[in-house]
């Protein structure tokens, strides 16, 4: 017992004097990523992401000289976790943050962040409510659920479809991007909604609805479930013949549906989608994905964790003007930062923090079953 | 009209496999007044019983064609069959003179058993079958067009359920079955071996079971571990609707209930495509608790 009570005693001076190993004269920055949990695999390149920006810019003498310093917590992926992150980053007087991947998380974290006058960028989170709460330090590198609407019924419109069939599959995120595109597409007095219903996902024989929709005759069909229901959908049109395009939203973006709906069905299918790391194609994303790969011997599997790169890029971009006060930072964000050359494109924030301007991109299904940039 | 067509083959096509899985339900519930709640993921197994031939074991390059299709369904007929007995020996033979409940709790946690099982060995993400053995092609008929697939998939089912009908009403062995079903003391002071026609029972269903599932698995090319809940849920309706314990009744029930699907969907809302489902068992139930063809037997639950 007494050999056991010395070891703790050693592993937790051990464990306290870490902290006090770094120096003080250092920029912290905050990384609340579920490196556990759900999405872990999205935490670690969200930390990869962020710790190879912070190793480039100190290479170069860090902001006005003073280097960086990543202090990373775990979230977990799960809301209980993430508040017990946000204290231990505020505590530790951290209050420029990036982070983090879940709506439900983020949100766990927010107040949390807000009482202690702290700066958040959060980057996967995408649930509208987030910002609409007008905390004043407050952002995200995200779009927001329902700009991936507004951009669907856009992109339809602008490849000449007029009469439009709306389906989703009654989940929460399906059939919210489904009222959103309704919303838009009765908006505009030349576009039509011909349809608007939800199939039974997790079912093999989507036929009925198939021909149900032949009925309407409509120019185009969005669908907004997931990948499984939107391959069966492809197969089983192309099985009868009917070659009305299908356009899917970013919930049927894996490339299992190939596999499922068989090449020769998919090809042809269009989904709305923010882009693949791969496809990022402005010289600043592309040299960073070099080195990123360089490092890592892969690039990062989403585009979750480079918008976590650019809430690191819009941080450093703010210090290196204001310095790192966060309500300066705030309010450069807010005002100042107009059209940054981001990894992800062009990023500027709105009163609410919300990211303005497009991140969404139209991918098609080429006859060899790849997804390519349109 | 034509849509009306279109929609009714579409429902028999889909009925088809629900009158086969029917089929597996209403024969355990004939002999023993057991609902088998394993059966949808024995239907489930055989689906990935096919995949793993085609993918695993290299099949798909040494069969092909209808022929190929054939001795995938036989395959996976005689394996799930024999699982079916095992489960019999293991889950339903200890709790026979035991009250129903316990076999009801017993048969839940098999199909909970079976189902993780599946989804531990071939992981939760969807499988798809690694080639097409059945053929694309697709013909007219009165304006309506039907692709071959569809009509072999039909004309399966109704095959292996004419074959057990035949099975059941003609032979010696079927008339002992009907006997057990009947009076299983009975059936033994007249020499039939009740054991023997049980664990006959259980490989018979299932194994029905298991040639829908390699059906759905090589027509819809999809398969995922949880499939069966939804398909067994539906076959049980069939096999309700038709009369359980009715052979000619789960065939009826299930093209039935097929049908109603899709012409719901057709004239009314196609998300409440499962709420008609379940209506119509709620309506049988209040209206004729026996079913359409079930035979009027006042104690039986």
């Amino acid at each position: 017992m007494k050999r056991f009570l010395s070891s703790i005693t050693v592993l937790l001076s051990l464990a306290l004097a870490v902290p006090t190993a770094h120096s003080a004269s250092t920029i912290k920055i905050g990384l609340m990523a579920p490196i556990t949990g759900a999405f872990a695999s999205e935490g670690k390149d969200m930390r990869a992401m962020v710790e190879l920006l912070a190793e480039e810019l100190n290479k170069k003498g860090g902001i006005n000289g003073t280097p960086v310093e990543i202090v990373v917590e775990d979230d977990g992926s799960e809301p209980r976790t993430a508040a017990n992150a946000a204290n231990r980053l505020v505590s530790k007087g951290v209050n420029l943050v990036i982070g983090t991947y879940g709506s439900a998380v983020t949100e766990a974290s927010q107040d949390i962040y807000d009482e202690a006058g702290a700066v958040q960028i959060a980057t996967g989170s995408t649930s509208v409510r987030l910002t609409t709460k007008k905390l004043p330090n407050f952002f995200r590198t995200c779009p927001r659920d329902d700009e991936q609407g507004r951009v669907a019924v856009a992109t339809l419109n602008s490849l000449g479809f007029k009469k439009i069939a709306v389906l989703h599959d009654n989940s929460a995120y399906a059939k919210g991007l489904a009222q959103e595109a309704k919303a838009e597409i009765e908006k505009d007095k030349g576009l039509s909604l011909v349809f608007f219903d939800a199939l039974q996902p997790g079912e093999r024989d989507y036929t009925a609805i198939l021909t149900k929709l032949k009925g309407v005759n409509p120019d185009v069909i969005f669908f907004t479930g997931y990948y499984p229901e939107a391959g069966m959908l492809l197969r089983q049109m192309h099985e009868s013949k009917w070659k009305v395009p299908l356009v899917g939203g970013d919930g049927a973006n894996n490339i299992d549906l190939v596999k499922i709906a068989g090449v020769e069905a998919a090809a042809g299918y269009r989904f709305i989608s923010p882009p693949m790391p791969g496809d990022l194609n402005t010289p600043i994303a592309k040299n960073f994905l070099e080195a990123y790969i360089a490092k890592h011997g892969a690039p990062p599997s989403s585009i979750w964790s480079v918008v976590a790169g650019d809430a690191f890029n819009v941080l450093a971009e703010a210090i290196k003007n204001v310095g790192t006060k966060p309500a300066d930072v705030s309010a450069f964000l807010h005002t100042k930062l107009k059209d940054y050359d981001g990894l992800t494109g062009k990023i500027s924030f709105d009163a609410k923090g919300d990211r303005v301007g497009d991140l969404y991109r139209l991918y098609e299904v080429d006859n060899q079953g790849r997804f390519v940039l349109k | 009209m034509e849509e009306f067509l279109q929609q009714l083959t579409n429902g028999l096509a889909v009925g088809g496999i629900y009158a086969l899985i029917a089929l597996g339900y209403t024969m355990v519930y004939g002999v023993l007044r057991l609902i088998n709640f394993a059966h949808g993921d024995l239907f489930t197994l055989g689906a990935y019983l096919g995949f793993t031939l085609l993918a695993s074991f290299g099949l798909s390059g040494v069969i092909g064609g209808l022929a190929g299709a054939g001795l995938l369904v036989l395959m996976a007929l005689i394996f799930v069959g024999l699982v079916g007995v095992m489960l019999e020996r293991a889950a339903y033979r200890p709790l026979r003179n035991s009250d129903r409940l316990s076999a009801v709790v017993s048969a839940l946690g098999a199909s909970i058993f079976l189902q993780n099982a599946m989804m531990l060995l071939y992981g939760a993400r969807p499988q798809v079958y690694p080639v097409r053995l059945l053929p694309t092609a697709s013909f007219m008929l009165m304006g309506v067009e039907i692709p071959f697939t569809r009509v072999l998939l039909f004309s399966s089912s109704l095959a292996l359920m004419f074959l057990l009908f035949w099975f059941i009403n003609r032979t010696r062995v079927g008339a002992a079955i009907r006997a057990v079903a009947i009076d299983q003391g009975a059936a033994k002071l007249v020499g039939i071996d009740v054991n023997r026609i049980i664990s006959l029972v259980f490989l018979i269903g299932p194994a029905l079971g298991g040639a829908a599932g390699v059906m759905v698995g090589l027509y819809y090319g999809q398969i995922t571990h949880d499939m069966g809940l939804n398909y067994g849920l539906k076959a049980f309706i069939a096999a309700i609707l038709g009369g359980i314990g009715n052979i000619p009744g789960a065939m009826l029930g299930g093209l039935l209930l097929g049908v109603i699907e899709a012409l719901g969907t057709a004239y009314f809302a196609v998300g409440w495509k499962d709420a008609f489902a379940f209506l119509v068992l709620i309506l049988i139930l209040i209206v004729r608790p026996t079913g359409l063809l079930g035979e009027r037997v006042a104690d039986k639950i």
